[in-house]
């Protein structure tokens, strides 16, 4: 008994900093996924709800495009298909590529997320505001946002942890992450596959477990700003 | 004393092939408490949004203090401070305190500073009859007392006129006659207003004119003592016998 756990510590030791690298470039990928992603994806939510009608219909062709076909093919077509297009700029490499159809892919959720999140403002919000002058700017930027910024955290979280797990397939184009390290590892060790892959899955638990814990405490949190009692009256 | 503040000239309101507004023309004084009554659906808060921009028109005119409402290159937010709105359901900010209601336009829209903009706040309070209330989240008031802080922050801007569309409508018993006392202090003190309301009561002593609507269109206008003991259109006699 001993020896074996003896033999699955060694292993773990000798992996450790192999894996602990793929690690780092999923933790890199996914920040710049979800940074660039959110950013984008914000931006396009809120402008659909200005009503403009042809902005409205471009960014529901969007979505349905990225939200209608499977990442993996998307990571394809950015990856293998637009470089064959022979503009310099499409050429990609990897790295890019992974980053930006990760952004992309991000972003279509974002949209959706941000959207609701503005709908679900009841309409009087901004009317009050816009009875005390504001411009539809100032409406949706001082009562408006702020209310569905709160709302929008925790399926935001859900989200950065789907993202944070599409990584994986990033390996199919040579990244470097977990999975991929992981994979190269079994090759090293092929006795301990079923190891190696434990270790995998315990380290992105280790990465995800935080961001589902920072969804709840935020939700906890945001939700209650407006019922916190008044402890002077 | 016809100096009016308000003039509307035959505006019409088309929702898709529906006239909420059919050809309204009326104006309103300066310092005149106006009573638009009438069945539901006849446009009533469709003519109190128009006056305010919340609403476009579709046809005619709007002028307020002289200035054309309709017209693309008039500022329409500034004017929109200067018509205060209260609304049935208070429509107070969710996010933010009382007294945060009260103080975040001022801010923005009057570019007052904090320091004076709470001063302000605070007065206002007091004026409405709730100052222990200035922490308090909307969710932690009553309607009466939601209701106050939504004129109070309406108040703040200085408006020259407000509007108040079934402002009482969705208040317990008890608390609606301290609300409408509070509408008609500020009617005292000169307020130029326009009240859609179903208090009957208030109507007629605070009123200086009640206006009928139906179908989009105004019926009939009298003084409150006519038109309660007196009205002249078929319709407003119906009207008037199904809610008294
Ligand atoms: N945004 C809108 N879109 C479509 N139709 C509308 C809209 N707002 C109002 N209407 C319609 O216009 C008509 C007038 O509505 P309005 O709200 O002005 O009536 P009201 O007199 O205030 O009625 P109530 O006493 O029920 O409040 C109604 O038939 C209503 O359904
Ligand atoms: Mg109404």
């Amino acid at each position: 008994m001993m020896d074996v756990i003896f033999a699955k510590w060694h292993v773990t030791i000798s992996l450790m900093p192999f894996l602990l690298q793929g690690l780092l470039m999923t933790f890199k990928v996914s920040i710049f996924a979800i940074t660039l992603g959110s950013t984008l994806g914000f931006v396009l939510g809120l402008l659909r709800t200005l009503g403009y009608r042809s902005l409205t219909g471009i960014i529901g062709l969007y979505l349905h495009i990225f939200r209608g076909s499977p990442y993996l093919v998307q990571l394809y077509i950015i990856y293998f298909v637009l470089p064959s297009l022979g503009i310099e700029f499409l050429n990609f490499d990897s790295f890019t590529a992974a980053i930006i159809s990760l952004s992309l892919y991000t972003s279509s959720y974002v949209t959706e997320i941000t959207t609701a999140a503005i709908y679900a403002v009841p309409k009087g919000q901004e009317e009050g505001a816009r009875s005390c002058g504001m411009s539809k700017a100032e409406a949706l930027f001082y009562v408006v946002l702020p209310q569905s910024l709160k709302m929008m955290i925790p399926p935001m979280a859900s989200i950065y942890v789907v993202i944070i797990k599409s990584t994986a397939i990033l390996s199919v184009i040579g990244i470097s992450e977990l999975t991929r390290q992981g994979e190269v590892a079994i090759l090293r060790m092929p006795g301990d596959i079923m190891f190696v892959y434990c270790l995998i899955a315990v380290m992105y638990f280790i990465y995800c477990y935080p961001v589902l814990r920072f969804a709840k405490w935020a939700e906890g949190t945001f939700g209650s700003i407006g019922s916190v009692q008044d402890q002077e009256s | 004393m016809n100096d009016p503040i308000i003039r509307i000239e035959n505006i019409t309101k088309q929702f898709g092939s529906l006239k909420a507004l059919n050809g309204v023309t009326n104006y309103i004084n300066r310092g005149e408490v106006v009573v638009i009554i009438g069945p539901s659906g006849s446009g009533k808060s469709t003519l109190l949004r128009t006056l305010n921009g919340l609403e476009t028109v579709s046809d005619g005119k709007i002028f307020i203090d002289g200035v054309d409402i309709v017209d693309e290159k008039t500022n329409i937010n500034k004017l929109r401070s200067e018509v205060g709105m209260v609304f049935q359901h208070f429509n107070l900010f969710n996010h933010k305190t009382a007294l945060e209601n009260i103080v975040m336009p001022q801010t923005v829209v009057l570019k007052r500073g904090r320091k004076e903009a709470e001063d302000v706040a605070h007065r206002l309070l007091d004026k409405v009859g709730i100052p222990e209330k200035a922490k308090s989240y909307p969710n932690q008031l009553s309607g009466g007392q939601q209701q106050r802080v939504a004129i109070a922050r309406s108040l703040a801007m200085h408006p020259k006129i407000m509007l108040f569309d079934e402002a009482t409508s969705a208040l317990d018993p008890e608390t609606v006659g301290g609300v409408l006392q509070l509408m008609k202090d500020l009617a005292m003190d000169g307020m130029t207003m326009a009240v859609v309301t179903h208090e009957m009561g208030f109507a007629r002593e605070v009123a200086d004119r009640v206006i009928f609507m139906d179908e989009g269109q105004i019926l009939e206008e009298s003084k409150p003592e006519d038109f309660f003991d007196n009205p002249k259109n078929s319709r407003t006699i119906t009207f008037l016998s199904q809610i008294l």
